[in-house]
């Protein structure tokens, strides 16, 4: 295997590009694409690689999300380009009640091959419009797939993946990621949608997370290996389906549960997968579940308060010796 | 009122006695006469059952600990009935809260003590037998975790006693010798290194026998509501040949032979998980009728766990009968201090040469085991012979 060091950026780029040259029926649209190559740089250079297939619009997400859909309906894969998450809420109605319900109410006769791509998350002091975390919204929502992945080979499988899917798709990718490097190959590989992956093995709590979580995630576990414990770092990839079978294996294993995500944790996807465990799992637990999320603020501008608000490695470590009812030195 | 339980002393020879199993927990409510205790001696595996009914409050002596007998092992009081007069014995009694007035005469309600632990440990705990309330909780807040079961059932292993085990035994898995097991395994190598063993074995015909059962089985049975079986017909054979060789009734003790003045017939009966001789004593003088209500009696019993020791001692000669099981011939192991045992094997139609004829007849083996510091081959074979005798013309019991 031929392994490169690629941004998660690159890693996107890449998978849309190959995925254009392989299915002519893709194509991007979105907000400041062909002017300058988005917001974020995921989109250079392709407006010139596929002339027409990389399509600005006004600044309209009702409008974006809207042609995206009748795009889907048609047969085309559109990729749509929602510059933030925030944004997603411009756009309610046509993805919650359009592109969620619309396999179902024409009884499986459409396919709404539609990914919506929404960058997320805080930490940039982008304040209150430009940080949210919301993937329970959508996780919440029957028709969706969501998607949260982390490392760039993750990305790049997942982007593919998602085009390549049926069903409506919101990938989400954390903003202060984009520029966060990992081994890519150059060669063709899909990562299936709804499969988790360890990507560290413990034995004393598995640590159930997502996106930028994972990095603080195994931080976290490194530091605490000094200490003698053991924490299994699971990274779920993609959010819903869920892949419980993952997930109850290891806390089979461990006995001991810590679910993190950056959005707040009332409500949060944490709550489900945490009921979920001790509906099936009551007799495997030797520990309560805790969770680690922001606060439920706005997410502030200032940046010690914007650090202060959301989760970082310290919480998650503070959580485990809570779990394994230790002392903290 | 609350009652002690002590140490019962099962026979005139005992004086301590090893408690195998609480078969009730603390908390446990018990009535007067339920089995509370398997207490092992020397020589049976005894249920003692409870003195009283209330609440077992307290166990003093824990499983497997050896304890003089009379010393007080429980104690059995109603529902939060205060125990402090009996402090002087429990050392380390502790009341859910001592301190607490008590109204003489009103029932003061016990709240029980909740126990914390988590859903795994609790899983765990339950799997293995383990009782939670005995433990302490390393956990946040006092709760009980996982380790601290894992620790307990590692304790546990340590001090050989095995949680209430599953049915099946695994290969590999390691029979710690104890209870019953302990007590044969003793005695019989005793018995085998000691006595020098010797067989004589010879063929019976049983027509006469099974004829007399017939015979006397409904009468019987009307008298007593028991089925006269063949081992009743053979205790009463086997006091009537003893009584006419007293040698074989003895006992080799020390460096002497005793010769008993009584007849005292052990029958060895199989139990679940081991076997035991009752004893039916001076079964010379007993008629058949009283020899199969008492072997009956003492079957029952010995299957329920409720032999006392006077029922298992003072035996001078064993049968033992493998015939139901089966088996065509053996040759058992002396039940020492005896002089010998007799094995008896199943009957079986089988043609058999008379005069110049082959007929076919029922036919059992016998066969003798003896020790041959007491009793020499000839005198032994006489012995046997008058059994033969015996069995193929009955009649001459009469005599």
């Amino acid at each position: 295997m031929n392994l490169r060091e690629l941004t998660n950026t690159e890693a996107m780029a890449e998978a849309l590009r190959e995925e254009m040259i392989r299915d002519p029926s893709v194509f991007i649209i979105g907000e400041d694409l062909v002017a300058h190559g988005g917001i974020f740089g995921q989109f250079i250079g392709l407006p010139q690689a596929f002339p027409g297939r990389v399509i600005d619009t006004p600044i309209s997400e009702t409008a974006i999300v809207g042609a995206g859909l009748g795009a889907a309906l048609t047969g085309m894969r559109p990729f749509v380009d929602l510059h933030f998450a925030d944004f997603t809420t411009c756009a309610m109605d046509e993805i919650v009640n359009q592109v969620a319900k619309i396999r179902y109410m024409f009884g499986g006769q459409a396919k709404i091959p539609l990914v919506i791509w929404a960058p997320d998350g805080a930490g940039l002091s982008a304040a209150a419009h430009h940080s949210q975390s919301l993937e329970a919204w959508f996780i919440h929502t029957p028709g969706l797939k969501v998607v949260s992945p982390c490392f760039p080979y993750d990305v790049k499988g997942l982007i593919k993946a998602s085009i390549r899917s049926d069903d409506p798709i919101i990938f989400f990718m954390h903003k202060k990621i984009f520029s966060s490097k990992g081994p890519v190959p150059a060669e063709e590989y899909l990562i299936p949608l709804g499969k988790a992956e360890i990507k560290r093995k413990g034995k004393d709590v598995t640590l159930i997370a997502y996106s930028i979580m994972v990095l603080h995630a195994l931080e976290a576990a490194k530091e605490l290996e000094k200490e003698g414990i053991d924490v299994e770092v699971l990274d779920l990839r993609t959010l819903w389906p869920m892949d419980w079978e993952s997930i109850a294996e290891s806390v089979t294993k461990t006995h001991r549960v810590l679910i993190a995500h950056e959005a707040c944790v009332t409500c949060g996807f944490g709550a489900e997968i945490s009921a979920r465990i001790q509906e099936e799992l009551f007799d495997e637990l030797d520990a309560p579940i805790l969770r680690v999320g922001a606060y439920r603020v706005p997410i502030p501008f200032s940046p010690p308060l914007e650090r202060f608000v959301i989760p970082g490695k310290e919480s998650l470590i503070k959580s485990i010796y809570k779990i394994l009812g230790k002392e903290m030195n | 009122m609350a009652t002690t339980v002590i140490m019962p002393k099962l026979g005139l020879t005992m004086t301590e006695g090893t408690i195998e199993r609480w078969l009730k927990k603390e908390g446990d409510r018990v009535q007067k006469g339920e089995p509370l205790v398997e207490i092992i001696t020397e020589k049976i595996n005894f249920q003692y059952e409870s003195p009283a009914t209330g609440i077992l409050r307290k166990i003093l002596h824990h499983e497997g600990e050896v304890v003089p007998v009379a010393t007080p092992i429980a104690i059995i009081a109603e529902e939060g009935e205060v125990i402090t007069e009996m402090e002087g014995i429990i050392p380390a009694i502790q009341e859910a809260s001592p301190s607490r007035p008590v109204f003489q005469g009103e029932k003061r309600e016990e709240i029980p003590k909740r126990i914390f632990a988590s859903p795994l440990a609790k899983k765990i705990a339950k799997e293995k037998g383990i009782d939670l309330s005995t433990l302490q909780g390393s956990g946040p807040k006092g709760r009980i975790i996982q380790r601290d079961v894992l620790q307990a059932i590692e304790h546990l292993k340590l001090e050989e006693v095995p949680p209430p085990s599953p049915i099946e035994i695994p290969a590999g898995k390691v029979i710690p010798l104890k209870g019953i097991r302990k007590i044969i395994a003793k005695r019989m190598t005793e018995s085998f290194q000691n006595a020098p063993h010797f067989y004589l074995s010879l063929e019976v015909e049983m027509t006469a026998l099974q004829d007399l059962r017939e015979r006397l089985r409904e009468e019987i049975e009307k008298r007593t509501g028991v089925r006269l079986t063949m081992t009743d017909l053979l205790v009463k054979i086997s006091a009537s040949a003893l009584r006419d060789h007293p040698i074989m009734n003895s006992r080799f003790e020390g460096d002497q032979i005793h010769l008993m003045g009584e007849i005292n017939i052990g029958v060895a009966i199989a139990l679940e998980d081991g076997l035991i001789v009752p004893v039916i004593h001076q079964a010379d003088k007993k008629s058949l009728t009283e020899i199969s209500l008492s072997l009956r009696d003492l079957t029952q019993r010995a299957r329920e766990g409720k032999l006392s020791l006077e029922d298992v001692e003072g035996g001078t000669f064993t049968l033992s009968n493998m015939g139901m099981l089966g088996i065509d011939k053996f040759s058992p192991i002396i039940n020492p201090p005896q002089c010998c045992i007799l094995g008896i094997g199943r009957t079986v139609e089988k043609p058999v040469v008379q005069g110049k004829e082959i007929s076919v007849k029922p036919m059992a083996w016998l066969t003798l085991s003896s020790d041959h510091r007491i009793v020499d081959g000839a005198t032994a074979a006489k012995f046997l012979n008058q059994v033969k005798r015996l069995i193929e013309d009955p009649a001459l019991l009469l005599i």
